[in-house]
């Protein structure tokens, strides 16, 4: 795992730290509560219940479905490939393995960073621009910045093992490329199918949310069940997304088990293709439109110096990384919060389906929901994003709490250690560093995140961005980009700088 | 006839350089107290570590320069094992003959176990039974790990074998066992915490802190002489 | 060892067979002709169910009457019509007027072929949190009393929802940064805006006065909580506009018959009525690119238009 071996300082105490973010926003949001939307709130929850069953809906929303499944998939086994390839070109180990250098490598993984800064849906518009309401669009659109991540993630891991077995093995006069397959790929492999499978669930979320914002599929239809207030429509759509992705992660975890999920990955282009023929879908090869959707270069330019000199940089990147770090603070802390008032087997199952269902709803209308119950202020549109975000960490901490071995806790309750600190060293230390390792990738998400949260006033650089491509200011989408990108890699260097002196 | 070659080799601030020739047919124990240098003088002989001065040669070539083709016939048994953990003990014993296969038959290893009959045979040489081939060796228990890694040395079949503290974590009726096979290599260097052990070799280096003071034959040695090299410095 | 071979024999039989499957079935399912097919989209203001409806009925009622296969492709996302129109993957939009003339502005020669009757003098209307303590206003300079509240707007790009509401609130003296945070919140919907201002979050929003009214008529807006303070000057909205190449694709005069198509709907037939009725008119009318000349000097003042 990324930081197993260089986490020294107590991890249990890292996972817990950035719940302390919660205090604050708790305060903020006591603050602004109102009972005004009680009602509206009330209402979205027992259309929870009371889901619409028309049957003409029904069967619409199941086609679309199919395409948002269609193009989850196809992106999902796309962007595994790719990002196996790119991963081991950009892995540090394999290339001065192979060819006695470094750079190759390191000069690969930055120019992936781009790629991986800017958020699937700000890449499905600005490919919407270039192929039109094409199929791939969506597709492409997940399968960039995820093909980039898991190069990272599986580069990382390789670059992290420690490798007695692979210099004994080249002592003995083993060849590179084998020495490679037989000391490295075993345990990187354990690792990586995990995360292969859990970018699947990914994938299906993002695929809904490009829907949602305008992409097709089943997002399509939420969005305008949601607009317009139809809570027990959008429901129907939200059960039937909870069933695909059930369904899905009940795949996964059977194929992972053998040695299927490889084969999935290289059969599934070819089976989505057959598919999306039959829902009507259109994935013909993507054409590029006549015509560049922005204006000429000279004026570009010009417009360039402008829009840097009418936009607010400092209040944007301030407040969007205010919201990063809050949200991430939730996500990352929340959890593990209350996992520790709640050790027990029951109520930490009552969390998981807490978590399953926050990891449901998008955060759009996660955010509406609060804005019912709350004045619009930053720390709202921070709590809908972390919300959102804990589901998946939460998920990913009951999934790493399974695995603990119980005898520590075992050992020490026989000790007479009280059943809540066994509990805290016994099994969330031991989770922790798997936790915290994910929590590092998890940052960088919810920092591309901030861009769909624009539903509270003027939040930082991912409305600017909305605002600007509804706009079709060129220039500033350009510098709007930039900035991504470079925050983006800012926030890895720190992180590697801290891995490095930890 | 000589096969490894020290010429000035030293590692700085652990090895002051030396000259050294180890022979074909000979045994040689290595010994010294803790941090003497004995696994930087193991880790020269197999290539691991680099000479900050001085070279060292293996059959007449710079030992970095040479082609697996080369390297592969010298085997060590590592102090801390290094075997792959997520493999069987079948397909780990078979690393040992990587060097002399193609790529195909590598692949193949990880995907479906090769050759299982050589595998048992080395197992019951190296006094495992067939029952653990199949598992995987981040199961096992020490000493079954240890004699793993010594299975995948017989398999390499090196003209040098090189061993670590092979008995350390070994009782005393099994380390007997492992001693005599590393023995029955044609020629080895073995680094020991037991001096007493020294009579079972032809030849006896001995370090100390960071520099080679004794190679004599055994009979040559004293009880003084012992003392002495393992004295504070 | 075979038992372990086992499960990938097997997946890689099991997609294969599931492939084979599908081919056959998509060969037999989808139809495959090369006739050119007119698609239409819209701007959704609306809900799911009736926007099905709604286009079900329109694409329908428009193949027949113009001979040729429609098909209703849905768009969520104001920016994302616009891009699919001047990218060619929708021939007739729905638009709204900021969106419209965005449209054209990125394809060259596309034309404005009718509005509604109701939106050549549309219009927005405030209305107000009854906690807010702001009382109906009689006279545009009165907006000045907004500053410093919380605003809704709707989505970013609406015309009705945001575009004439700020340029009013500009024109009397109220700019964006003069509201309460700074600037305005978003709601992403003329539906949501309404609940965000009933709920008290905001005091304030903006919002098309037909999705207003026909929100009073359903019984969903609660009159002791919210109430309308406001209403624009009219202006002129939502618009079809067609793409240049449609005479090219489809035959000479094609875009013609696309309008006539349009404008002959009358609530006499049964479709006819069905489709006007879910529009909220009583018929199109024709209208012109030149109509929509002060939109698009509204749009370049707030730099919603390049």
């Amino acid at each position: 795992m990324a930081l197993q071996r260089r986490l020294k300082p107590a991890p249990v105490l890292v996972a817990l730290a950035p719940a302390l973010v919660v205090l604050p926003l708790g305060i903020v949001l006591l603050r602004d509560l109102h009972g005004g939307g009680v009602e509206q709130i009330g209402r979205f929850w027992l259309a929870a219940l009371q889901p619409s069953l028309d049957p003409t809906l029904l069967k619409h929303q199941l086609a679309e479905l199919q395409i948002t499944a269609l193009t989850a998939l196809l992106a999902w086994s796309l962007s595994s490939l790719a990002g196996l390839l790119l991963g081991v070109l950009s892995s540090t180990t394999i290339c001065s393995t192979l060819t006695g250098r470094r750079w190759p490598a390191v000069v690969l993984r930055r120019c992936l960073a781009p790629l991986r800064s800017i958020h699937e849906l700000i890449w499905g518009l600005l490919l919407l621009q270039l192929f039109g309401l094409n199929g791939w669009v969506a597709v492409l659109a997940i399968v960039l910045p995820y093909s980039a991540l898991l190069a990272r993630v599986l580069a990382d891991q390789l670059d992290q093992q420690e490798l007695p077995a692979l210099i004994a093995l080249r002592c003995a006069g083993v060849p590179a490329v084998i020495n490679l397959f037989t000391s490295l790929m075993p345990p990187v492999a354990a690792a990586l199918r995990d995360h292969i499978g859990h970018r699947l669930d990914c994938a299906l979320r993002s695929a809904l949310l490009l829907g949602i914002f305008g992409l097709g599929g089943l997002g399509t239809e939420l969005m305008l069940s949601l607009q317009s207030l139809r809570f027990r429509e959008l429901w129907s759509g939200l059960w039937l997304m909870a069933l695909l992705l059930a369904l899905m992660n009940l795949v996964i975890r059977r194929l992972s088990a053998r040695h299927g999920l490889l084969l999935l990955t290289l059969a599934l282009p070819l089976v989505t293709l057959l598919w999306s023929h039959r829902l009507n879908h259109d994935l013909s090869l993507p054409r590029w439109i006549q015509g560049a959707p922005w204006p000429p270069w000279a004026q570009l330019r010009d417009g360039l110096t402008q829009a840097w000199v009418e936009t607010p940089w400092l209040e944007l990147v301030g407040r969007t990384l205010l919201i990063t770090v809050l949200a991430s603070g939730v996500a990352i802390g929340l959890p593990p919060l209350l996992r520790l008032i709640a050790p027990d087997d029951g109520p930490g199952r009552m969390l998981k389906a807490g978590w399953l269902l926050m990891r449901l709803l998008p955060p759009p209308l996660t955010a509406l929901l609060l804005m019912l119950a709350s004045k619009p202020t930053l720390a709202v549109a921070a709590l809908a994003l972390g919300l959102h975000h804990s589901g998946v960490m939460g998920l990913v901490l009951e999934d790493g709490l399974e695995r603990v071995d119980g005898r520590h806790q075992q050992a020490m309750v026989a000790l007479g250690a009280p059943r809540r600190s066994a509990w805290l060293f016994g099994v969330l230390t031991p989770a922790s560093r798997r936790y915290l390792a994910y929590a590092a990738y998890r940052s960088d998400v919810i920092l591309r995140d901030t861009a769909v949260v624009g539903l509270v006033g003027g939040a930082g650089l991912g409305w600017q961005l909305m605002e600007a491509l509804s706009s079709f200011h060129w220039p500033q989408v350009g510098w709007l980009i930039l900035v991504y990108a470079v925050l983006t890699l800012l926030g890895e260097l720190a992180s590697e700088q801290l891995q490095e002196r930890a | 006839m000589a096969v490894l070659e020290f010429r000035r080799a030293g590692l700085t601030g652990r090895l002051q350089p030396l000259d050294l020739t180890i022979r074909l047919g000979e045994t040689t124990v290595l010994l010294g107290r803790s941090g003497a240098g004995k696994s930087s003088l193991i880790g020269l002989c197999n290539g691991s570590l680099l000479p900050d001065e001085g070279s060292v040669l293996w059959q007449g070539h710079d030992l970095n320069r040479c082609r697996p083709a080369q390297r592969r016939q010298i085997g060590t048994l590592w102090q801390d094992l290094r075997l792959v953990e997520e493999l069987t003990v079948l397909q780990n014993i078979n690393t040992g003959a990587l060097g002399r296969h193609s790529l195909l038959w590598g692949l193949r290893n990880l995907l479906q176990p090769l050759e299982p009959e050589l595998g048992d045979v080395l197992l019951h040489q190296v006094g495992l039974s067939n029952g653990l081939r199949d598992q995987r060796v981040s199961g096992l228990s020490g000493g079954e790990r240890q004699r793993v890694a010594l299975a995948r040395l017989l398999r390499q079949q090196p003209m040098l074998t090189l061993a670590d503290e092979p008995l350390s974590a070994l009782d005393p009726r099994l380390a007997n066992d492992v001693l005599n096979l590393l023995l029955d290599q044609s020629s080895c260097v073995i680094s020991l915490h037991r001096p007493d052990l020294m009579h079972r070799f032809q030849r006896v280096l001995g370090l100390r802190q960071g520099e080679l003071v004794l190679d004599a034959a055994p009979s040559a040695i004293t009880e003084a002489t012992l003392a002495w090299l393992y004295s504070e410095g | 060892m075979p038992g372990r071979q086992r499960p990938v024999v097997m997946a890689t039989g099991l997609t294969t067979g599931l492939a084979f499957a599908m081919s056959l079935a998509g060969c037999s399912g989808a139809p495959s002709t090369n006739d050119p097919v007119l698609k239409i989209g819209a701007i959704p203001d609306q809900n799911p169910e009736k926007l099905n409806r709604l286009y079900g009925s329109l694409s329908d009622e428009l193949s027949e009457s113009l001979d040729v296969d429609v098909r209703y492709v849905p768009v969520s996302n104001y920016a994302a019509a616009v891009s699919a129109f001047r990218s060619g993957s929708l021939d007739l939009v729905w638009f709204g007027g900021l969106t419209g003339v965005q449209a054209r502005l990125q394809t060259p020669g596309a034309r404005v072929l009718a509005q509604r009757d109701i939106d050549a003098k549309f219009t927005s209307v405030f209305i107000a949190n009854g906690a807010s303590g702001l009382r109906p206003i009689t006279s545009a300079d009165q907006l000045v009393q907004l500053k410093g509240r919380r605003l809704a707007f709707g989505s970013e790009s609406s015309t009705s929802g945001r575009l004439m509401p700020q340029y009013f609130l500009g024109e009397n003296g109220v700019t964006m940064g003069d509201l309460a945070g700074g600037g305005p919140g978003f709601s992403g919907s003329h539906d949501a805006t309404i609940a965000v201002v009933q709920s008290g979050t905001y005091e304030v929003g903006a919002l098309n006065e037909q999705v207003w009214r026909s929100n009073v008529d359903e019984g969903r807006v609660d009159p002791s909580k919210v109430a309308v303070i406001w209403r624009t000057p009219p202006y002129v909205d939502y618009h079809w506009v067609a793409r240049p190449d449609l005479d090219e694709r489809f035959g000479e005069g094609f875009t013609d018959r696309v309008q006539k198509a349009l404008l002959s709907l009358t609530p006499s037939t049964e479709r006819g009525a069905l489709v006007l009725d879910l529009f909220g008119a009583e018929s199109f009318i024709p209208a012109q690119n030149e109509d929509y000349n002060k939109i698009e000097a509204v749009g370049r003042q707030l730099g919603k238009v390049r």
